[in-house]
Formats: structure tokens, sequence, C-alpha cells
């Protein structure tokens, strides 16, 4: 698939060379090492404490790796906290827990950062959040606080608030692993709508049809290792891996 | 077919009463020896303070010392002492004023419209202001007063609006300060709470009042009214910061991770995200810690100042007033339950605000 934002400026969208972390003296990721295109989505599977989500959590810095580079829209992440700034600027992401603000309405939680970040004017922050709470349907509920909604709209209105940011690239940490079974595909289905407009998405999910119906790549993980990397249909049909099989099974197999 | 359940009906007032009080002979017998017991205890109390006592200074204390019941008109006659201590007797209306003063800008400050920073700024300032060219004069025209003249209500109210004024925005740095990153910031920050908390407010006051003038040189002693304040700040600040630290430890890290993933520095995080959410899980905390501070001022009588209840002491301390030292201090009581019951509703109030939208 070809990226349809590729005119903004060459090379890679994010480029992970030789990545160590360690949580002590376990270690998490092993020289691992991983190159995304711009506009190319992404889909990382593995068992629990296979590093998926640390590896994510490095690229825009909620992790300090210790070893390897780094390399997000051309800009090394290193201690240079300006830098850590600018790829935040740029980089969205949604979490396992949806992380929104309670203290907030649904409309401030997405006005917040663009305002005192991107230091936008209130109108124009509010018109653009109205546009992405639209975007994932729940205009409705922009004046609610997030507790009063369900895990699936949380989880909508969390995606809206990354959004509002206009990321280049969007991280997702196990968006569905915290929410009800009946509320999967609303998420789900926000998310291949963001896939199909061309987004640069690195997803860490279990979401296999997910994977089928919009990844570029699936990655395999496990013990801090990239084990495999296919396109979908080779990944589902041929891995080539006994412990990619092994995992495949048990995803799959109920 | 609709199956149509109601609700059974609520008891009536009279059938709610028998069910609570009476439902077996034992219970009504309790019910009824409680009833007398208080209806007994009410009248006696009701009698002593209002149908038995002696309202007016006509008779003198001879009045009160005949009569059964409270000697009310000892407060007639020293409430001055009362509430402005020593403060020169013709000035005291400048003491008075000033005592309005904190308890106006106080309830604006309560006020959520006053919450923004312009406004909060603006009624301190001009709040300040007033009250110390009411106090210490020595400008328009006003007589010269000094602190050590300061006394009763006004200096009860000026010492703990100052302590918490001070104290508060010491606690959140404290707290700050605690958490870092940096090893030897949080332990010394640590080491420095666990010490001030460690120690007697007395002994702070003490330290403060006495000890600080002959550590310090003259320039920077300032009024010894104004370094009981600092350590008495001090000292809040220091429980103050522990409980702020409980309030952010209830806030989940995701919060500040999600902070973090949408680009926001530091004091963005800490001042959006994380205080405004840690203030809420610290409240009701916060308001008692007040309620203490406000009943701790009392303590500054140990190095010479005489707040509202040293003031009290001295009301009914000197010769003829002697014996009616119970109704001056039901009198204080009462002046200390108006302003610590206030500040409890108002915690109340903030809880109900605050729980807005909370899962």
């Amino acid at each position: 698939m070809t990226s349809s934002n590729s005119s903004q400026s060459a090379g890679p969208a994010v480029q992970i060379e030789n990545l160590d972390k360690y949580y002590g003296t376990f270690h998490a990721l092993r020289k691992v090492s991983l190159t995304v295109q711009r506009g190319e989505k992404i889909v990382i599977c593995g068992p629990s404490g296979s590093g998926k989500s640390t590896m994510i959590r490095c690229i825009n810095r909620l992790e300090q790796h210790n070893g390897g580079r780094i390399t997000v829209l051309g800009t090394e992440l290193n201690d240079d906290v300006g830098n850590i700034d600018g790829i935040r600027r740029e980089v969205g992401m949604v979490f396992q827990h949806f992380n929104l603000f309670p203290h907030m309405t649904v409309l401030d939680n997405c006005m917040l950062s663009p305002m005192i970040v991107r230091k936008q004017p209130r109108a124009e922050a509010e018109a653009t959040a109205r546009r992405y709470l639209e975007k994932v349907r729940i205009p409705e509920q922009a004046m609610k606080f997030p507790g009063q909604l369900s895990g699936g709209q949380q989880q909508r209105v969390a995606i809206a608030r990354a959004l509002c940011m206009q990321p280049q690239i969007m991280l997702f940490d196990e968006p569905t692993s915290a929410l009800d079974p009946e509320m999967i595909s609303e998420v789900l289905d926000v998310m291949v709508t963001l896939a199909s407009e061309g987004m640069t998405m690195i997803c860490v999910t279990h979401e296999m049809g997910f994977a089928r119906r919009v990844a570029d790549r699936v990655i395999f993980m496990d013990g801090g290792e990239i084990v495999e990397q296919a396109p979908p249909e080779e990944f589902f049909a041929a891995s080539r891996n006994e412990r990619t099989r092994q995992f495949l099974s048990q995803v799959l197999g109920h | 077919m609709e199956m149509v359940v109601v609700a059974p009906p609520a008891p009536g007032r009279l059938e709610d009463l028998r069910r609570r009080f009476f439902a077996t002979p034992l219970q009504a017998l309790l019910s009824l020896v409680s009833l007398a017991i208080m209806l007994f205890l009410g009248w006696k109390l009701l009698n002593w303070a209002v149908f038995s006592a002696v309202f007016t200074t006509s008779g003198g204390p001879e009045a009160c010392q005949a009569a059964a019941g409270a000697c009310w008109s000892v407060i007639a006659a020293r409430w001055r002492i009362i509430l402005f201590g020593l403060y020169p007797f013709d000035e005291q209306w400048r003491s008075a004023l000033a005592c309005v003063t904190v308890v106006v800008m106080t309830v604006l400050s309560c006020i959520p419209a006053f919450w923004t920073g312009r406004r909060i700024a603006l009624v301190w300032g001009t709040g300040a202001a007033l009250y110390y060219v009411l106090m210490k004069g020595g400008v328009l025209g006003l007589a010269h007063v000094g602190e050590e003249a300061w006394g009763g209500l006004a200096l009860t109210l000026f010492i703990f609006v100052t302590t918490c004024l001070i104290g508060f925005p010491l606690a959140i740095c404290l707290a700050l300060l605690r958490r870092s990153d940096l090893p030897w910031i949080s332990r010394t920050t640590g080491l420095i709470i666990d010490g001030v908390r460690s120690l007697p407010l007395i002994s702070i006051l003490f330290t403060f009042a006495i000890v600080l003038p002959f550590a310090l040189p003259q320039w920077l002693q300032g009024d010894k009214l104004y370094r009981v304040i600092l350590g008495s700040a001090l000292f809040f600040s220091a429980y103050q910061a522990e409980i702020v630290r409980g309030g952010m430890q209830g806030v989940p890290a995701g919060q500040e991770e999600a902070a973090m993933a949408l680009g926001m520095s530091y004091w963005q995080r800490i001042g959006r995200i994380l205080l405004p959410q840690a203030m809420r899980n610290a409240l009701p905390a916060t308001i008692n810690q007040f309620v203490i501070s406000f009943k701790e001022t009392s303590l500054v009588v140990i190095v010479g100042f005489f707040e509202i209840l040293a003031s009290g002491n001295a009301a009914y301390g000197t010769g003829e007033w002697r014996f009616a030292y119970v109704e001056v201090y039901a009198f204080i009581a009462m002046i200390y339950f108006v302003f610590v019951f206030s500040l409890s509703r108002y915690g109340a109030f903030l809880e109900r605000r605050m729980s807005v939208g909370e899962r």
C-alpha cells in the first residue's frame, strides 16, 4: 500500500534500530529493529510480557529506552526535552484504559491540549473538537463528563482527543482490551475509518479480524523480540515460526 | 398482560416513629426514659442560659451573683476586650473593620466566580493592604498601632488566614518536590516534612519567636508576629503537603501519561491534570486541616500574643468578673463554632460541586 501523505517529506515515519530496554535487570526489549513507513498500518501482537506495549510506549517516550536509536518523523528521540515535546505533538496515543480526564467534559478533554500546547484559539479548538467527535459518532455527548459514558464511548472520545492534536502518527495500546464485547466493534469501526484515510497507525491488539482488514504488516513479538513479520494474508495462512503458530492457535482457536 | 408492581406505600410519620422507637415494650421504655433525660437537661440549660440569666450590666457583678442563671453581663461589659484584646480602646473600630475585611475577603474567594488568577489576586491584594493599613495605621491620619498591641478576634483571623495563605502554596511545592524523580530532592523534602511533623507546634512557635532573632541578622528578623506566622505556616504546610501527596497518589498514573502523550509540559500536566484531581481527592482531609489550624491559633499565647482565647482569659481574669468564666468561654466557643462550622459547610459544598461527573 502506498501512503497518501508521503509528499510532506521523505523518510520513514518511525525508525527503530537495535532498541534495548531494561526494567531493573529484566530485559524487556532485545535489540528490536522496526521501520514504519508513512501511511503504513502495523498491527503488533504477542503474548503478555512480550514487550509490545513497551515498544510503542518508547516511540513517544512514555518509556525511556536504554540502548539503540528511535527516529520519529526524522527527529531522533534523546534526552532533548524539545525533541520529546515536538514528537509528542505529532504522535497521538490511545490507551487501554482510555485515560480521559475525569474532571473535564468530553469537549474540554478534546480542546485542552490543542489550546494549551498548540496555542489554538478557543473557537478553532472547539470547531476541531466537534468535528472529530462527529467523526467518532458521539457529537451529542460533548457536554457530558467521561464518567457518564460507556467504555466504548469513552474510548471513541479518547481517539477524538488524540486526533484533535492533528497528529501524523497514531499509537494504539490495546484499545479494546478493557471493553465489554458488545462495545469492541464500535471502536474498531472508528479505527478502520481512520486507517482508510491514510493515517500512519501502530496498533497493539489481539483483534485479528481488524489485523486482516487494515494491516499492511502484522508483527509477532515474544520475549522482547520481533519473532516474525509479514503481510496479514501470509501471516495468518503460513506463519513460519512455531511460537507464532502456537500463539495464533490460542487467539483464533475458540 | 402486564404485571404492575407497586412499591409498598411509605409509612406515615407516626407509623415511622412507632416502628423506630416503640417496636417492643423494652424499646418503648428506653425511648421514654431517654426522652425524659433529654427534656430535663434541655430545660436546665435553657433555664440557666435564658430564663434565670442576667443580661444587663446595670446591676454589676453583684446582680449576677444573686441570680441563679448565667451572667451574660460579663459579655456586655467586656466584649471589646474579648474581640479586640489590647488594641487601643478608641481605635477598636479599626480592628472591627479589619475583621470584616478578612471575613469578606475569605467569603469572596470562596465563591467560584472569583476563581481566576486575576480576581483572586485582586481580592487578596486589596484585602491584605486594607487589613494592614487598618490595623497598623501610621498613614491617612490613622494612629500607629504596633503588632504587639494587636489582639482578640482580629489577631486570630489574621494568623489563621496568613498561615493558610503562605502554608497552602508551600504545601503544594513540598508535595511536588517529594515526588520528584531525583532522589536527593525527594529525600531531602521528605526529611524536612517529617522533621517538622515530628516537632510539637509550640516548640516551633517558640523557636521562631524567641530563638530565631539570635540566629538572624537584624534586617531579616521582621516583627515577632510575622516570624510566628511563618512558623505556623511551615507547620501547616508539612501536614498539608502529606495530604496533597495522598491526593496525588489517588490519581491514576494513566492520567499523567495521557497528558504527556498529548504533548503537555510538566507545569501544564501538574496544573491542569494532576492538581485538580489530587485536590478533589484531598478535599475532606484538607478541610480537616484548616479546622485544626484555626483552633491551633490559640497556641500563640505561648509567645505573648493575645488572640481571642487569651483575650477571653483577660476579660474575666481581672477582679470583679472572676466568677463568670463559664459565660466567657461559652461566648468564645460560639465564635469558634461559627467560623469552624461555616468552614465545614463550605467543604461540603465544594465536595458536592466537585463530584460533578464522578464515576
